[in-house]
């Protein structure tokens, strides 16, 4: 960057508006039209009075440096500087802030004033698995949408004021809790003062939750992968639908328990399948530590490379021991997830090489998120079956 | 087949935002002479030096040194800025510095090498600095500052060389010292021109002067222009000052023949 | 684990991440060291910090998480902001700082809407590029090691071929200007190269912390050393030693993220250098300030007891301490300053608690009254 672009003294009064003009034709008018010096220096005047201390030029040490020294030169000069209106830009921004404010808080109440049974009920999930039970609890009744689409790690996402407008339009708010949406509990507190905020997972016996020695007190929140507890969610979002809409109660009974069958079935799929695999072979690693109820349901030694949360950063060490741990085990294959970078998984899986074993990525699984709607795997008993399908595959392989 | 004039400048005007810095220049400087700017603050002295140096775009006239326009006379001009211009902080010494001055001649990517090591050398030999060759220059007082400044200056063995208030700050053992130098000079030929803000020396220290307000007062030797009226047309100010320097009565000429 | 230094190194994760780390160490250290001197330590930060919203719509565009394609994005964003900056300040009365303030920011917080409304896509694939934001150092691939290892080098050699031109520009740009070197052009190749290091190391640490890689070397080397080519030098040790040092501890200890334990280490070195450094250091100076002001007492103790000897006829009438106290400026370190003067010989004691010069002390004070007098 150039640095020393030429600094004038502020303090030179600007030449009138055709000054240029006229002082190049007429030098000696110009001249005393405009004066091109800074106060203080002005050449005599007409009546050959002088202003200013000129003989500081002459000076010795101490004398500022010519044209570029910078210095600003006081008197009325400096003070024909234009002031920018500060007060009233300070102001418009003021209730520009205001006004957005008020348009977000006040874009909540619009259709909700009908009765709830004469309409579809507008439920907002966070999560897909989430709205895939309320679909199947509420079949006609309701119309459902997902906060987070496939590929979206709940741990992380924060809401915008769009999600936060949504939220309040809607009838219903269903999310995890157990901190799954680690971002979002604030809203959710906000939320629940105007909208039936519920915790699908608030009906499950808390001895049943797992507590990770990592994450101090609080409880692992990656329930759905062990249907039994899921079961419970579906209970929970079946007793909230009847709560706000009783009159079509028995609607809702009846789709809850075809859709408790299905589960039920689900889980003996998940077991079956678990169970065709020798008890040594069942190790799942996986990106992050997602799978503990999984575990603990259908017989898995389970593994993440980072935590609970994929907030927390994996070290290098977590590579290492990782790395190590698959190594030593030979574990024929490490699955990626659909909502964590996969570039984790592939340096385990170089470390792993380096270590002289060749563990293969044995597939992909769904972890905090489902896959694509309209898909078989965009569905929660879609997603179940390709995770244990995937798995089971992979490990029974014979090891390299 | 180089013109006798070290510098000839016509029309030059230097505008910022409107504001006229320098005003219809014209000036011839013929080569070989040890010449003084003077003016008042704002004047636009180092404007001046610095459109011959080419690093700032008048918004009209033309400069021409040793008769070529001044973008093909690069190598030819050695400068001297104002030593407040720097960041003295810089971990470097003297030495370096005062080779920095052969980087145009090495143009791009070469590096200097022991022939430029020793140009600096007897540079610092020349401003009596070779003692504090390794010197770091924040351990420097401000006449050295500036006689190394006037060493790098030298190292490109200019022809016309320019400098900056090169007094400034500077004691009296230095400044005596730098005006032999500038003496030197013109005896191998060499034209200096120096923006000067002390009107008491300069009838002593330089044969040609230019006085500068924006417009160019008058410029020519010293003895035909230093005078109390064009002093006075620059200044302004009250005469007895003027009379006072040189002892001369009113509207006699000031300079003595203070120049050999 | 075997913590034997072969075996340390021969385990192939640390020595991946290590050595990224080295090359991201050494390349900011060099880089760094030319935009501190400059006085542009910020541009750092807000390089890094526009670099997002480049990698937001790289992926937006191209669909792609390839490194090469992120970091491109990283580039062209980070290079565009630059030149704003310097025009918004060529263009407008806005100073340097407030134009960098204001592009860094707002660019930043387009990156963060830009990841949101990624976040919001259907498409799977878009998970991890937040990991920019902190860097990923642990899981960071041969390949992209190998990336590191050109853009730094490419880097390095540009740095190293102008040498000469990069020195005057940050030293005396103005004077470069009348050399003939044209000071934008070499600023704007000097931008372009902080660019590219900068971008390499946003996979190892991260958007929000590169910045600290720019600075930190760079401020460490110049309390060690007076001499440009030896700063750039100890910048780049200093950087490769945090490197390697934040992948050593991130092994050591689990659940430590690389990243932010690299830029831990450099800025232990930081503090470490502000402290102890000789000359440029503060412990150095607050010594330095304490031997003077006891120097200066010992001169003024050394003069009062001639003055007190002047009084008396005799040399060898000693005084009390009290007296001397009375005349001191510092009272209270009048003994220890006395006990200072004998250790130096200067003056002696006799039993009853008085002081009086011995014949050095008398040259002493003699000597210290005829400088005196010449200063004066």
């Amino acid at each position: 960057m150039v640095h020393f672009n030429l600094k004038v003294s502020r303090g030179v009064p600007s030449l009138s508006r055709d000054g240029k003009a006229v002082a190049r034709h007429l030098p000696q008018r110009g001249r005393e039209r405009f004066s091109p010096l800074p106060q203080g220096e002005v050449v005599t005047s007409k009546t050959g009075r002088v202003r200013g201390s000129s003989h500081r030029a002459c000076a010795r040490p101490g004398s500022e440096g010519g044209v570029d020294g910078g210095h600003v030169v006081h008197g009325s000069a400096a003070r024909r500087e234009p002031r920018p209106p500060k007060s009233v830009v300070s102001r418009v921004m003021l209730l520009g802030v205001i006004a957005i404010v008020l348009a977000a808080c006040g874009g909540g109440a619009t259709e909700k004033g009908s009765p709830i049974a004469s309409r579809k009920i507008k439920v907002l999930a966070t999560t897909g698995m989430i709205a895939d039970l309320a679909i199947n609890v509420g079949g006609e009744r309701v119309t459902v949408d997902a906060l987070m689409g496939p590929g979206v790690d709940p741990h992380l996402y924060k809401a915008s004021e769009g999600d936060v407008q949504r939220m309040a339009s809607a009838d219903i708010i269903l999310y995890n809790g157990l901190h799954l949406e680690g971002a979002m509990s604030e809203v959710f507190e906000r939320m629940s003062e105007r909208v039936p905020t519920v915790a699908v997972t608030e009906g499950i016996d808390r001895a049943k939750l797992q507590s990770p020695p990592a994450f101090q007190g609080n409880h692992d929140p990656h329930v759905w992968f062990d249907v039994t507890l899921w079961m419970s969610a579906l209970e929970t979002i079946h007793n909230a639908f009847v709560q706000l809409d009783s009159a079509n109660a028995a609607i809702y009974e009846a789709n809850t328990r075809r859709y408790l069958d299905t589960l039920v079935a689900l889980h003996k799929y998940v077991l079956d399948r678990a169970q065709s695999l020798p008890a040594e072979k069942r190790v799942l690693v996986t990106a992050h530590d997602a799978f503990e109820y999984f575990g603990s349901a259908y017989g898995f030694e389970v593994h993440g490379l980072q935590g609970i949360s994929t907030v927390t950063e994996a070290g290098t060490a977590d590579v290492q021991q990782l790395a190590e741990f698959i190594a030593t085990h030979r574990v024929p294959a490490i699955f990626v997830e659909s909502s964590v970078p996969t570039r984790s998984i592939e340096a385990v899986q170089a470390a792993v090489r380096a270590r002289g074993f060749e563990v293969a990525i044995g597939g992909k699984l769904f972890s905090d998120a489902m896959g694509s709607a309209g898909t078989p795997d965009g569905t929660y008993p879609g997603m179940v079956r390709h995770n244990i399908d995937v798995i089971v595959n992979a490990l029974s392989r014979e090891g390299s | 087949m180089s013109s006798p004039l070290a510098l000839e400048i016509n029309d030059l005007t230097v505008a910022y935002h409107d504001k006229p810095v320098l005003w219809d220049l014209d000036l011839e400087v013929p080569a070989g002479v040890l010449m003084a700017i003077v003016g008042p603050n704002g004047a636009g002295k180092t404007t001046l030096i610095k459109a011959v140096l080419g690093v700032i775009r008048p918004a009209a006239g033309s400069i021409k040194l040793l008769g070529e326009p001044i973008e093909k006379m690069r190598r030819r001009i050695g400068y001297v800025p104002q030593h407040g211009s720097v960041d003295w902080d810089f971990p470097t010494d003297v030495l370096d510095v005062v080779m920095m001055g052969r980087y145009g001649a090495l143009g791009w990517i070469k590096r200097p090498g022991k022939r430029e090591k020793d140009v600096a050398l007897q540079a610092l030999e020349q401003v009596g600095m070779t003692a504090y060759k390794h010197r770091q220059i924040s351990q420097l007082s401000g006449g050295q500052r500036q006689r190394v400044f006037i060493a790098r200056a030298l190292v490109q063995d200019a022809d016309v060389y320019l400098m900056d208030e090169p007094f400034q700050g500077v004691d009296a053992t230095t400044e005596i010292a730098i005006v032999d130098l500038l003496r030197a000079l013109r005896s191998k030929g060499k034209t200096v021109l120096v923006v000067h803000h002390d009107l008491q020396t300069c009838p002593e220290y330089f044969d040609w002067v230019t006085l500068l307000n924006v417009r160019k007062i008058a410029s020519g030797p010293m003895a035909e222009v230093f005078t109390e009226a064009n002093l006075r047309k620059t200044y302004g100010g009250r005469t007895a000052i003027y009379s006072s320097i040189n002892g001369a009565p009113n509207n006699q000429g000031l300079a003595k023949t203070a120049v050999s | 684990m075997d913590l034997s230094l072969s075996s340390f190194f021969s385990d192939y994760t640390l020595r991946t991440v290590a050595l990224g780390a080295t090359i991201l160490g050494v390349t900011s250290g060099v880089l760094g060291s030319l935009a501190v001197l400059r006085r542009q330590s910020l541009l750092g930060d807000a390089i890094s910090h526009t670099a997002l919203p480049g990698i937001a719509l790289a992926f937006m565009l191209t669909g792609s998480k390839a490194p090469l394609v992120l970091l491109f994005g990283a580039a062209i964003a980070g290079w565009i902001a630059t030149l704003l900056i310097v025009g918004i300040v060529r263009a407008s009365r806005i100073k340097y700082d407030s134009a960098l303030g204001l592009i860094l920011s707002v660019f930043f917080g387009v990156g963060l809407v830009l990841l949101s409304i990624i976040q919001k896509t259907p498409d799977a694939r878009q998970a991890g590029l937040d990991k920019f934001l902190f860097g990923q150092a642990s899981t960071i691939l041969a390949e992209d090691v190998l990336t590191m290892g050109v853009l730094g080098f490419i880097a390095i050699v540009v740095v190293l071929l102008l040498w000469k031109e990069f020195k005057l520009l940050a030293f005396d740009p103005a004077y470069g200007e009348v050399l003939g070197f044209r000071t934008t052009s070499l600023d704007l190749i000097l931008t372009t190269v902080l660019v590219l290091a900068i971008v390499l190391g946003l996979q190892m640490v991260g958007v929000v912390l590169m910045s600290a890689m720019v600075v930190a070397p760079a401020t460490a080397a110049r309390q060690w050393t007076d001499r440009f080519g030896v700063m750039m030098i100890v910048s780049a040790i200093v950087g490769a030693v945090s490197g390697i040092g934040g992948a050593v501890a991130s092994s050591l200890t689990p659940h430590l993220p690389t990243g932010p334990a690299i830029v831990l280490v450099a800025g232990s070195i930081v503090a470490f250098s502000l402290l102890f450094a000789p000359r440029r250091g503060i412990l150095w100076n607050w010594l330095k300030q304490r031997q003077r002001g006891r120097r200066f007492q010992e001169e003024a103790a050394l003069l009062d007891l001639y003055a007190l000897a002047q009084q008396h006829t005799g040399q060898s009438h000693s005084h009390t301490l009290g007296v001397l106290r009375a005349m001191s400026a510092a009272p209270a370190g009048t003994r220890r300053t006395l006990h200072e003067l004998h250790t130096r010989g200067l003056v002696a004691s006799d039993s009853s608690d008085g002081w009086r010069l011995t014949p050095a002390g008398f040259m002493e004070a003699e000597k210290l009254l005829r400088e005196q007098n010449v200063r004066t």
